[in-house]
């Protein structure tokens, strides 16, 4: 049997979370690849992935979420798979729901699949900082795209081939969010939400913390504004 | 001609001074060409203006400034404001050319593995 979906895992040392994350994703869904992207960990990220029998790949520096993501798809396309699927290491995205995301990819309904905690109630309470920075953002995709996406922090997304052929070259760095969107939805590719629960990240650290709550809302308003504004052929 | 005021000889030989200063760095390789270039623009455009006065009061009258020292140092200021912008730039391009090369080098190595697992399956 041939397998054409590949889940791309993210992991910044995440040793402690990976096990765990990864025989849940494997009891749920057994008939895709795994890849887990480790990005410069300095803990046994890597150990604890190899010893799960997944691919991993590793970065000698940590490049961020962004980054980790573009070796994924870059090993995705390299390797015929059909469709990527962004999963975190944390525990925080339930494989259960893989299949519904992968289901309007590809059925052909959209390009890239979100999965998104705000349509369905979910009782996912997020900070209050961080529910107003998405409020923000979510007004920016709508103004920019005329779109609504409710959830555009969402690290769980299913891309079809053809995304990830335009994203292994191009990508905005560091945060993969709004302006990842706005790009995306610029060069015609056609996006979907879908609902899904998320949890509680298991351990480790999330990739949005340490002093960056001031450089990110700068950086997403900027580089969602210039994914407006440049040229996308 | 007038007499160079303390002021102009000390920016003008200043300047001469950074000038081979640089050129001795491109010498020893320890700057390329390509950054010296800006560097030699600047230090000659104030030397110039240092050793030649009526050249320095004209611009000074021209552009409104109070004092000949003013213009030097907003020569000067603005060279730096321009060469701070260019390493900017280099420095983002140097950036995007950093990661992605250590993407590159971490799926060679990733493909290095797997070929190697590979050939130690197979019997010799």
């Amino acid at each position: 049997m041939s397998r054409d979906v590949l889940v791309i895992v993210p992991s910044h040392n995440e040793e402690a979370s990976l096990p765990q994350t990864l025989s849940e994703l494997r009891a749920e869904a057994p008939d895709v690849d795994v890849l887990v992207v480790d990005d410069g960990s300095r803990d046994g990220t890597a150990g604890v992935a190899r010893a799960c029998g997944v691919a991993v790949v590793r970065h000698a520096v940590n490049l961020g979420v962004g980054g980790a993501l573009q070796t994924g798809f870059r090993y995705a396309v390299e390797h015929g798979y059909a469709v990527g699927v962004q999963l975190d290491a944390d525990g925080q995205h339930d494989p259960r729901f893989l299949a519904e995301l992968l289901a309007p990819v590809r059925a052909g309904d959209c390009d890239v699949a979100i999965g998104s905690r705000y349509i369905a109630p979910s009782g996912y309470r997020a900070p209050r900082a961080r529910r107003a920075g998405m409020v923000v953002f979510s007004t920016v995709v709508q103004l920019a795209l005329g779109q609504r996406i409710t959830d555009t922090t969402s690290g769980f997304r299913a891309y079809h081939r053809r995304v990830m052929e335009v994203c292994q070259h191009e990508f905005p760095k560091d945060f993969p969010d709004a302006p990842l969107l706005i790009a995306l939805a610029r060069r015609g590719f056609r996006l979907r939400e879908v609902p899904v629960l998320m949890r509680e990240r298991r351990a480790g650290e999330s990739f949005y913390t340490f002093g960056k709550t001031l450089y990110y809302p700068y950086k997403n308003l900027l580089s969602s504004l210039m994914a407006l504004l440049q040229r996308h052929g | 001609m007038e007499l160079l005021s303390r002021t102009q000889l000390i920016t003008a030989l200043g300047a001469v001074a950074l000038a081979l200063f640089v050129l001795d760095l491109v010498r020893r390789r320890k700057l390329s060409e390509e950054y010296s270039l800006l560097w030699v623009v600047a230090t000659a455009a104030v030397a110039v203006l240092g050793f030649s006065t009526p050249l320095l009061t004209g611009i000074t009258r021209l552009l409104g400034f109070l004092g000949e020292s003013s213009t030097v140092f907003a020569f000067g200021l603005a060279f730096a404001m321009v060469m701070l912008l260019y390493l900017s730039v280099k420095l983002s391009r140097l950036g995007s050319e950093n990661h992605l090369l250590t993407r590159e080098l971490a799926l060679l190595r990733h493909e290095l593995e797997t070929l190697r697992d590979d050939s130690d399956r197979e019997p010799a």
